[in-house]
């Protein structure tokens, strides 16, 4: 249990805000289902956040379903064979906004527009936002990991 | 900072400012996006002024030229005067502002700087000082506005400075 009130997880701890927990989830849910940017992609760029940011829980989050290959080899995204030019685009991307968002460059950003085009670099900008704030509330609220390999919360197909 | 939009929106304009940036671009998360705004401000416990302070917290931290430089018209309203915006600088343990509103200000920094190093000391003063309600929407309110600041930084286009506006919350 966290210690900001009784609840073990994110959704959980939200419930105590109705409204806006219902208007995050919708807003959440829309992420995984836009026709931008390539929801495994942005499992990728999410699990990656979650790595660089060291949070356990959301590591083990599942929010869609990824190939196992690619999800075990993120640390290395930028030389396995798994790991394709787009989804190289996007953590490179996204790895650089985690560490220091002003240090992005127009380089960067013309990578992911290379396949995605201006509506998926804003998607995922628009995601990693989300996505950021939701990790670091992850370590903030100090959820304890689980103990075995399992889906916290998902919406994997 | 980059002077070069990195995206640009060439929709015909709506005249709604938010929908008329380049988040205009993708209509499938925008709407739930302005939404979440809405609640963020009208459904939680905390006050405007207590939600503006910590937005500009994080403005000011995540650099943002935009977000520092506007102002909700609500959070005004309810008392958040331009000499208090003054003292959400790096030295506001040593303001004259509030236990409380320095709480927000702690949390906020803890959130941009070490979220997972959240220590025995400051957490008790947040449990002391705020419900559970109060704490989850002062966290709501962090996130949402981190990543709206950083997605305006990402975006590029962002001048080196701007002057104050007041503005309304968008429809």
């Amino acid at each position: 249990m966290g210690w900001i009130g009784s609840g073990n997880d994110r959704d959980q701890t939200l419930r105590v805000l109705p409204d806006i927990a219902a208007t995050f989830d919708v807003l959440y849910q829309s992420l995984w289902t836009q026709p931008h940017l390539p929801a495994g992609i942005l499992e990728l760029c999410r699990l990656r956040l979650a790595q660089l940011h060291g949070s356990a829980v959301d590591m083990q989050r599942h929010d869609f379903e990824i190939p196992s290959d690619k999800r075990n080899n993120l640390t290395h995204w930028d030389t396995h064979h798994s790991i394709s030019a787009a989804e190289r685009a996007c953590l490179a991307f996204t790895e650089v906004y985690a560490m220091d968002v002003q240090a992005l460059t127009d380089e960067h950003a013309a990578e992911v527009k290379a396949h995605f085009g201006d509506e998926g670099l804003v998607l995922l900008v628009e995601a990693l936002g989300i996505l950021d704030g939701m990790t670091r509330l992850s370590l903030l609220w100090q959820f304890p990991a689980h103990t075995s390999e399992q889906s916290a919360v998902g919406t994997s197909p | 900072m980059t002077g070069r939009p990195r995206a640009t929106n060439t929709n015909k304009p709506s005249g709604n400012m938010i929908r008329d940036s380049a988040l205009g671009l993708v209509p499938e998360t925008l709407g739930h996006y302005m939404a979440l705004n809405r609640n963020i401000w009208e459904s939680g416990p905390l006050s405007p002024a207590e939600i503006e302070m910590a937005r500009l917290r994080n403005a000011r931290k995540v650099n943002c030229v935009f977000c520092k430089s506007v102002r909700y018209d609500i959070a005004r309203a309810d008392g958040l005067s331009e000499d208090r915006v003054a003292m959400i600088e790096d030295d506001y343990r040593d303001s004259a502002l509030s236990e409380r509103e320095k709480l927000i200000l702690a949390f906020t920094d803890q959130f941009l700087n070490d979220p997972g190093g959240l220590g025995d000391v400051l957490k008790a003063a947040l449990l002391a000082e705020f419900s559970t309600q109060e704490l989850v929407h002062l966290s709501m309110v962090v996130a949402h506005f981190s990543g709206f600041s950083r997605c305006a930084v990402a975006l590029g286009g962002m001048p080196d400075s701007l002057p104050i506006m007041e503005i309304s919350l968008p429809q």
